[in-house]
């Protein structure tokens, strides 16, 4: 199932974190970012049937656990639909919640600082922040999602612009999720339910659109999330296809990957903690695609522990692609060909 | 030119929907009636699109509906099917074989395996019954529930064959010990990929590294008993499928089937003319090579289901009460925090859907009601139908409003609002008891929030009756 082309543009490298409520690890992630010292935040959603998992988990590639911080609930610097966390240049936190319709700040110490947002479809209020970005000058990106359109404020919460509106024609937005500003300065959309990716300068001018609807190659079914290198190339989360693509600068496709998930150093800290998983694990087939009777990629994913299962957010990092996964608590890393 | 239906035939309408869907309100009904009876009937025995809440939608908000892993999520995904499908009757035949061939969250914590076997029962449960028992004994989630992971060449084990025969198809009596052994040497092999690691992870509940995998058949060849077999009669190298084939020729099987099917969708107590329907029934499965869909064809066109006899006779169970109140008040038609607390009111009324307490699944009938239970009941059902801020609730305000411009007498607003519910009777009591709690409304009927807030308390009301209890 882990289809590669002949010139692979990105190499599996390792897989980070395990399922956990607290400690280390992290509970339906739905974001990560990066600080520039390597220092990871992953937004952990946990759900409303156990909320201990809502928090933020600060690890590094190594797998070194940074602590973690947050919580489910209302208050300040809690969350309860959290849905996707950003670093400005000054390295503080942004974080979005689509149920509590705020942006919540936190300094470099990982302090509250301040939060806003009121529901609405005026200028400055939202209705289901989805994604967050910043760009060169720490503008405060977010994908607006009930509202199709995209907001700008300052990283104080002060309203700049807004663009786009709800629809499926050039430039409208159905239910938006991930954005990020690219090197090149141009603002990249997952357009979910539109099924493609769409560009945007950050004044909000209509630039083009990248793919559609499908399961073929260049074809997405409900993306998530993209990052786009210094070279022009899009990394998408593919969600509903279980899958990433990479797209190249022109929009033509280079290469979609399925996930090929190790036991990361916490996993293996758990398995060898408990010795008769380990060896049940160890004796089985975690790919028995020939006992499957479905073409669905959400459910072969259910059954196929190391392929993706509900790829949520990509993030670039040096020459890294950090891909996580909602479903199986789990990040996994490729890093490109030079 | 469309001819308005009968008082009459609203209300067999109205009953026909109670039992083979989760009630309706007027609007629904007055469609329905005009389009006829029998072709109502077959509409519903013929699931078109479902028209549910699309499944990218809910996993997008609802993280754990989209591994469903633990049980009220699963029952919450659930929920939302059950209250916003157009095929009613689709979903109320999967809660009458959750029930028959009850499996559980409590012993193999995969809720996900339990979602599939719902969604198996959609896909089959219309079909042969030879099919589905079939589909059943490769199901996963009855695999591991009844030990057939266990059930090896040599060394049997009868926990599945015995169910099988007394608890999902015919009934004590019918089969002797003798029968469930070789029934059991059939099964052998039948069994689940990676059995040994999944089975001892559902048994510690581990999530651990990186949550559940799913689970899938998988026949082992080699643990499969090839051995001659003697059952019920009959001897030959069988296997499970022609155990499941001998089973459905039995009329054991016939009897069984369809008084069960009688029972969830006619009336809990079979009364004389009720085993005469049952015999039609039975005549159906036969003719149609034991056809689902055929035997309730049956049922719901005889005389007896469309008679007074079967009007109200059946105690609503938990789930098909809390899903009609909440169909009824237009709630949870899009994604939003609470589904889980759905499905958990269910599981405080008795019926912890993917929860069953045995494999006997649950004790249905006047069963159902016990003093803590109604109070659960009755306090679900009044908030979700006063509530004017719940869409449906508000739909039934506005028709009401519009409808009693001035004047409206107690007793037309009473029958104005047992109509909108689905066309409901209730006791002289009952009517009693509405009429004096909107005594004197018709000086407030020139207000028209006073009278939206009067008809919001009154839908309570009857929501809290007795009659809104029973189907």
């Amino acid at each position: 199932m882990a289809t590669q082309t002949a010139t692979q543009h990105l190499k599996y490298d390792r897989t980070l974190g395990y399922a956990a409520m607290d400690a280390r690890g992290f509970y339906y992630p739905v974001s990560l970012t990066i600080r520039p010292d390597g220092q990871m935040f992953i937004q952990g959603r946990s759900h409303d049937g156990d909320t201990r998992g809502a928090r933020i988990t600060v690890m590094d590639y190594e797998s070194n656990y940074g602590g973690d911080f947050g919580s489910y609930g209302s208050n300040d610097g809690q969350f309860t639909w959290p849905t996707d966390i950003a670093v400005d240049s000054d390295n503080n936190l942004y974080v979005a919640d689509e149920y509590l319709q705020r942006i919540s700040k936190f300094d470099r110490e990982v302090n509250f600082v301040n939060k806003w947002g009121v529901k609405g479809s005026g200028p400055g209020q939202i209705n289901g922040p989805a994604g967050l970005t910043l760009d060169s000058e720490d503008n405060l990106y977010v994908s607006d999602h009930r509202n199709g359109r995209i907001q700008v404020f300052t990283t104080d919460g002060e309203f700049i612009r807004a663009f786009g509106s709800a629809g499926d024609g050039v430039g409208q937005l159905n239910l938006p999720w991930g954005i990020t500003v690219a090197p090149g300065g141009d603002l990249f959309v997952a357009d979910w339910r539109n099924d493609r990716i769409q560009r945007f300068t950050t004044e909000g001018q209509f630039v083009r659109t990248y793919g559609e609807s499908g399961s073929g190659d260049g074809q997405l079914n409900r993306p998530a999330s993209v990052a786009v290198d210094e070279d022009g190339y899009l990394y998408i989360a593919d969600w509903a296809n279980e899958r990433v693509q990479i797209l190249d600068p022109d929009g033509c496709f280079v290469q979609k990957i399925y996930g090929e998930a190790t036991d990361s150093v916490w996993a293996q800290d758990y398995l060898d903690s408990n010795p008769d998983e380990k060896g049940a694990r160890s004796q089985s087939d975690l790919e028995q695609y020939h006992l499957l009777d479905t073409d669905d990629p959400h459910e072969i994913a259910s059954h196929i522990e190391p392929i993706f299962w509900s790829p949520i957010c990509v993030e670039l990092f040096d020459d890294k692609l950090f891909i996580l996964e909602r479903n199986r608590h789990r990040i996994q890393v490729y890093k490109k060909n030079n | 030119m469309t001819i308005a239906a009968s008082r009459q035939e609203i209300k067999l309408m109205a009953h026909l929907m109670r039992r083979a869907g989760f009630g309706a309100t007027i609007g629904e009904l007055e469609a329905r009636a005009a389009k006829g009876y029998a072709a109502t009937v077959e509409e519903m025995l013929h699931p078109g699109e479902a028209g549910d809440i699309p499944q990218d939608i809910i996993r997008r908000y609802h993280v754990d509906q989209s591994e469903l892993r633990q049980p009220f999520s699963a029952a919450g995904n659930w929920v939302y099917r059950m209250v916003t499908s157009a095929n009613p009757l689709e979903e109320r035949l999967a809660l009458f074989f959750h029930g028959l061939f009850a499996t559980g969250y409590t012993k193999l914590n995969q809720a996900r395996a339990l979602l599939n076997q719902i969604e198996m029962f959609r896909r089959h449960g219309f079909g042969p019954f030879d099919t589905l028992l079939i589909e059943l004994s490769k199901d996963p989630a009855m695999l591991l529930w009844l030990d057939n992971n266990e059930n090896h060449n040599g060394h049997i084990n009868e926990n599945y064959g015995r169910e099988l025969l007394e608890l999902f198809s015919m009934g004590i009596g019918n089969y002797s010990e003798d029968d469930i052994k070789e029934a059991s040497r059939a099964f052998t092999g039948w069994t689940l990929g990676n059995v040994d690691y999944m089975a001892m992870r559902a048994m510690k509940d581990s999530i651990w590294p990186y949550s559940r995998i799913a689970w899938h058949f998988n026949f082992d060849e080699g643990d499969h008993d090839e051995g001659e077999k003697t059952f019920l009669g009959e001897t030959g190298n069988f296997n499970g499928e022609d155990i499941v084939k001998i089973i459905c020729k039995q009329d054991a099987a016939a009897q069984f089937i369809c008084t069960r099917l009688f029972q969830f969708f006619a009336a809990d107590e079979v009364t004389e003319n009720g085993q005469v329907c049952i015999d039609e029934m039975k005549r159906s499965y036969f003719e149609s090579n034991y056809e689902i869909r055929t035997v309730l064809r049956t049922l719901f066109n005889s005389s007896y289901f469309k008679s007074d006899e079967a009007r109200y006779a059946r105690v609503k169970g938990p789930v098909e009460l809390v899903v009609g109140a909440v169909r009824t008040a237009g709630s949870y038609t899009k994604p939003t925090l609470g589904v889980d607390d759905v499905a958990q009111q269910a599981f405080f009324m008795g019926q912890g859907l993917l929860n069953p307490p045995t494999v006997e699944g649950w004790h249905e009938g006047d069963e159902w009601i016990d003093s803590g239970a109604l109070v659960e009941r009755v306090n679900f059902v009044a908030n979700e139908l006063s509530n004017p801020d719940q869409p449906g609730v508000r739909t039934i305000i506005n028709r009401l409003t519009e409808n009693n411009e001035s004047g409206v007498t107690a007793e037309q607003l009473v029958d104005d609002c047992l109509e909108a519910m689905g066309s409901l009777d209730v006791s002289r009591d009952t009517l009693n008891v509405l009429h004096d709690h909107v005594a004197g409304i018709e000086k407030a009927t020139d207000d028209k929030n006073e009278l939206g807030s009067r008809i919001a308390e009154l839908l309570g009301l009857i929501g809290a009756s007795r009659e809104y209890q029973l189907a």
